[in-house]
């Protein structure tokens, strides 16, 4: 969408203001990166990755790309880094350092990574050479450019993501289903009164008791909150 | 049939819209006193002139909250060659009212009408030991001790004033019969005077 | 120099009306409580009927000492509330009060997205603060907050996306443009569904779980003392005048209204928020809290199948207009 080169560019020998600002809010981005991979504090890393998201998000910006960006910030800090931080405090997120969190495959990831990011880059690189976009005229990243562009060029990749995404949901949907089915075999299986030993009957009852007042049976109204009135 | 689902949710919300609508309870007590019925348990009043120190009181409390000191003092016979009487004199009597628990059973069991309720109860201190009200304290306190509530209409007459009007009935009764005996001593004499007679008599009796 | 001057005067007013609104709300909270309570609320500071009250607080929560507890990681401590406060503040920017130009702070092309976006970030805070706070039950504050935004981010953006749909736009002022009064009863479930949500975004009773005094003190609030504390609370508000403005602004057509559209539009928008800010309050009032799992429920069982069906409306309406 942002491909409509124009012709006669200024050249890189003198920069304007946006791109002077890309370039800073670029290399913040990066720095937030790296602290993020490099830290040794797990939470830090998560709110470090939200400084780098959100620096993308201002690189769009500032490519006019208004839509691209309040989307970025919508789903990867609103949602995923939430996400993120919750499945941390869920298992573990001590105040302070955790060197234990380091599992020692630096090389291999970096070996990993390297190559990936180099790809990348070439790829984007390659792609776009020497293409200038008109940040003057009329936004070409706006709302309206965007959807067309995505659903007139890219309805097939579009499509496709959504199947993949459709399969995701629905093997995560199977994934938890299967679980149930699984407890419920277990629990089919204990409730059958074994009359040869008193000992199993004897087990299964703490059991049942407990499903039986659990959180789904029992409606409990907690009082108002009084804080501040 | 069913409730409507949600019922249940507009019926929470009409409860709390009509009471925003309606008069507040809130009593704003420093800037308006309250109005306190009439047997309000405030404080306890001491009528010192009627107490005899029986001790009643002290012995009833359940806190032990109740002091009483006194003396005896003789008064000499009141005819001569008479035995000498003795007399309890009120020394100290203090309620400590950090311990009262406001029962009201030293009222109850005053057989002299000495103790009170009093509807007062701006006492606080921030001493604790100035919550002991002494003697002329308490007596102070009987000032504020309003008047007993009217009798229901149609009620038993109260005991005193029923004393008294049998006494005055009787007094009435004998002055009556005086009168009666008077006047057969004057019928002999004359009738004319007999009627302005009575008349009068019926006018001292309204 | 015009320009310049243009737009720090938008900034001072938006600012301003930052400040204020949310304390005016509160105000408000304050007085509409304890009458449905039976009771007068406050009524001495500022001499009549109590108005100033929340001034007062403000003066007491900076005269109070600024605590940090002694594991807690202080730099997101102190950061956190900054975090949860200044997102409303970038809302408030979007948020058309009246049609004319001047009448809103900042035109946004995807003001929708924006808008949203944005407010989800201002639960980071909370996150940040619940953990930060080294304290099990800020924590678990963080973890019900963490919780229930997943929950009710999904049907918030639904119920948008529906009115989005009607009116072939995601600017809010192009929304509004669009607006026609049949819109009414046509996206009264998504305006439901939004305005739902949004309360439990903002943790309002009776979604208030991830503060629930009774169970976990004050969530992840709990370690925070004088004018960080403050900020927090602020944040609650300012979230409320944004949550009924936005539904005002996309559900119930902002500053259209019977008569009076030209001039005093900008009274409509205000009119409605109040409107909907009280409701706010009444429903704080009304409701006991929801239980961890009923809350759960009532996102991902009522909400969110509502919330579609009402996109499936849109879009049957929209095609069969067309």
């Amino acid at each position: 969408m942002i491909l409509s080169a124009t012709a006669g560019h200024p050249g890189f020998l003198s920069p304007t203001g946006v791109e002077i600002a890309f370039l800073l809010v670029g290399l913040a981005t990066f720095g937030a990166a790296v602290v993020t991979v490099t830290t040794k504090q797990l939470v830090h890393a998560a709110l470090w990755l939200v400084v780098a998201l959100g620096g993308i998000a201002v690189e769009y910006l500032l490519l006019t790309a208004e839509f691209i960006a309040w989307v970025q910030v919508l789903i990867y800090v609103g949602s995923v880094v939430v996400l993120l931080l919750f499945g941390l405090m869920l298992t573990r997120a001590p105040i302070g350092r955790s060197p234990d969190a380091d599992s020692g495959n630096r090389w291999m990831a970096l070996g990993a990574s390297v190559p990936a990011a180099g790809a990348l880059v070439w790829v984007v690189v390659d792609a776009f050479r020497t293409t200038w976009i008109d940040l003057d005229g009329p936004a070409q990243g706006s709302t309206k450019a965007s959807g067309e562009f995505l659903f007139r060029n890219w309805v097939l990749p579009f499509e496709a993501l959504s199947v993949l995404l459709l399969a995701a949901l629905v093997g995560a949907i199977v994934l938890s289903r299967k679980d149930r089915q699984d407890r419920k075999d277990r629990k089919d299986r204990k409730d059958r009164p074994d009359r040869s030993d008193g000992r199993t009957a004897g087990q299964v009852r703490p059991d049942t008791r407990a499903r039986r007042t659990g959180p789904d049976r029992t409606e409990r109204p907690a009082a108002d909150r009084e804080d501040n009135s | 049939m069913p409730p409507i689902p949600g019922s249940g949710l507009a019926k929470g919300l009409a409860v709390t819209l009509r009471t925003m609508t309606k008069r507040t309870v809130t009593a704003q007590y420093p800037d308006v006193q309250p109005e306190l019925p009439p047997r309000t348990r405030g404080v306890i009043g001491l009528f010192e002139e009627n107490c005899t120190v029986c001790m009643l009181c002290a012995r009833e409390c359940p806190d032990w909250c109740i002091y009483i000191d006194s003396h005896k003092e003789t008064t000499p016979p009141a005819a001569p060659g008479g035995r000498e009487r003795s007399r309890n004199v009120l020394d100290r009597f203090a309620i400590d009212f950090a311990l009262c628990m406001y029962c009201g059973i030293c009222i109850e069991v005053c057989p002299f009408d000495a103790l009170f309720w009093s509807p007062e109860f701006e006492y606080a201190e921030t001493d604790i030991h100035e919550l002991t009200h002494e003697r002329d304290k308490l007596r102070e306190w009987m000032w504020t001790v309003p008047e007993p509530p009217a009798l229901d209409p149609g009620a038993e007459e109260p005991k005193e004033i029923a004393a008294a009007r049998k006494t005055a009935d009787k007094l009435q009764a004998q002055e009556e019969r005086e009168a009666q005996e008077a006047r057969e001593a004057r019928d002999a004499q004359g009738p004319a005077e007999d009627r302005s007679d009575r008349a009068a008599g019926q006018e001292g009796q309204e | 120099m015009n320009d310049v001057l243009d737009v720090a005067l938008r900034l001072v007013i938006v600012f301003a009306v930052f400040m204020v609104v949310p304390l005016v709300v509160g105000q408000a909270e304050h007085k509409v409580m304890a009458h449905m309570q039976g009771r007068l609320g406050p009524m001495y500071a500022g001499g009549f009927h109590g108005w100033a009250q929340l001034v007062a607080d403000g003066v007491k929560f900076a005269q109070k000492e600024d605590v940090v507890p002694a594991d807690a990681d202080r730099r997101i401590f102190q950061l956190a509330p900054a975090v949860a406060l200044l997102p409303y503040l970038l809302v408030i920017l979007a948020i058309p009060i009246g049609p004319s130009e001047g009448a809103v702070g900042q035109v946004i092309d995807a003001g929708i997205f924006f808008v949203l976006a944005v407010m989800g970030v201002g639960v980071l805070g909370s996150l940040m603060a619940g953990w930060a706070s080294a304290n099990k039950f800020s924590l678990l504050g963080g973890l019900r907050t963490a919780a229930q935004l997943l929950a009710y981010e999904l049907p918030m953006l639904l119920a948008a996306a529906s009115v989005a749909m009607a009116a072939g736009t995601v600017s809010l002022p192009g929304i509004l443009n669009a607006f026609e009064w049949w819109w009414l009863p046509w996206q009264i479930v998504g305006a439901l569904v939004f305005f739902v949500a949004g309360l439990a975004e903002l943790q309002r009773p009776p979604f208030d779980m991830p503060v629930a005094d009774s169970e976990i003190i004050f969530g992840a609030y709990t370690e925070y003392t004088g004018l960080r504390f403050a900020l927090f609370l602020l944040a609650e508000y300012a979230g409320i005048v944004v949550l009924c403005g936005l539904t005002t602004v996309l559900f119930l057509g902002g500053w259209h209204g019977p008569f009076g559209e030209d001039g005093l539009g900008w009274v409509w928008t205000l009119l409605k928020t109040g409107v909907l800010a009280f409701v706010v309050i009444w429903l704080r009032v009304t409701y006991p809290r929801l239980r961890e799992d009923q809350l759960q429920k009532l996102a991902w069982t009522t909400l969110i199948p509502l919330a579609l069906a009402q996109i499936a409306l849109t879009g049957i309406v929209k095609v069969a207009i067309n």
